[in-house]
């Protein structure tokens, strides 16, 4: 039934555009209505809320893919590359925090955190096809 | 966990996609199970144990 894998495949992409553009939608909104230097109101807090809640969306079709893959070996596939992708971004933000701690290096705004963790789902695919020869073939 | 895939499917003439349509996953995971990178569930076992009309223990050997 490679139907079913895939349908939870078509699932999870057309969720992710959804929220895609939700995303874009709302950035451009914030980036339009918020000028770089206002000071916090309800205003500007709910305006700038709304591109996380799209960031929120793509992380609630991430969980979705795994309950609804039917396929056990492909969902073994997309948790090792949840899993490699929350170490190695723990790992780079915390090395990066202490870094802060002691040297007058960049700070690093924390709204790299999920992209660093989008870049480890990657990092999750290399090391799948390198231990196992596949893939899921999705990166996000 | 050793298996006797390659050789059951081989007796039948079947691809490893008409397993994978067979056993209602894709071809990568019989593959997977075939070669020995992926030990499946049991419920996953009984399901290809159906298939080729055989016990789990005629299908899976101990290492």
């Amino acid at each position: 039934m490679a139907a079913t894998r895939s349908s939870a495949y078509r699932r999870y992409f057309r969720r992710h555009i959804g929220f895609t553009v939700i995303y874009l939608a709302a950035i451009a909104l914030a980036s339009w209505q918020v000028p770089d230097d206002a000071r916090p109101s309800l205003g500007t807090v709910l305006i700038a809320l709304l591109p996380g809640l799209a960031v929120v969306g793509w992380i609630w079709s991430m969980g979705r893919l795994l309950v609804e893959l039917d396929d056990e070996y492909m969902r073994m596939l997309e948790v090792r590359k949840f899993i490699i992708a929350t170490g190695s971004t723990l790992a780079v933000v915390n090395v990066w925090g202490i870094i802060e701690l002691y040297t007058a290096v960049p700070r690093l705004p924390v709204f790299f955190v999920f992209p660093l963790w989008c870049l480890g789902l990657g990092i999750g695919g290399i090391a799948n096809r390198l231990s196992f020869g596949h893939d899921t073939g999705r990166c996000r | 966990m050793r298996n006797r895939l390659k050789v059951l499917r081989a007796e039948r003439d079947w691809s490893q996609q008409a397993l994978a349509d067979l056993l209602a996953v894709s071809r990568q995971s019989v593959n997977a199970i075939e070669t020995g990178k992926y030990d499946p569930s049991l419920p996953l076992a009984f399901r290809i144990a159906d298939v080729f009309g055989l016990k789990i223990e005629e299908i899976f050997l101990r290492d």
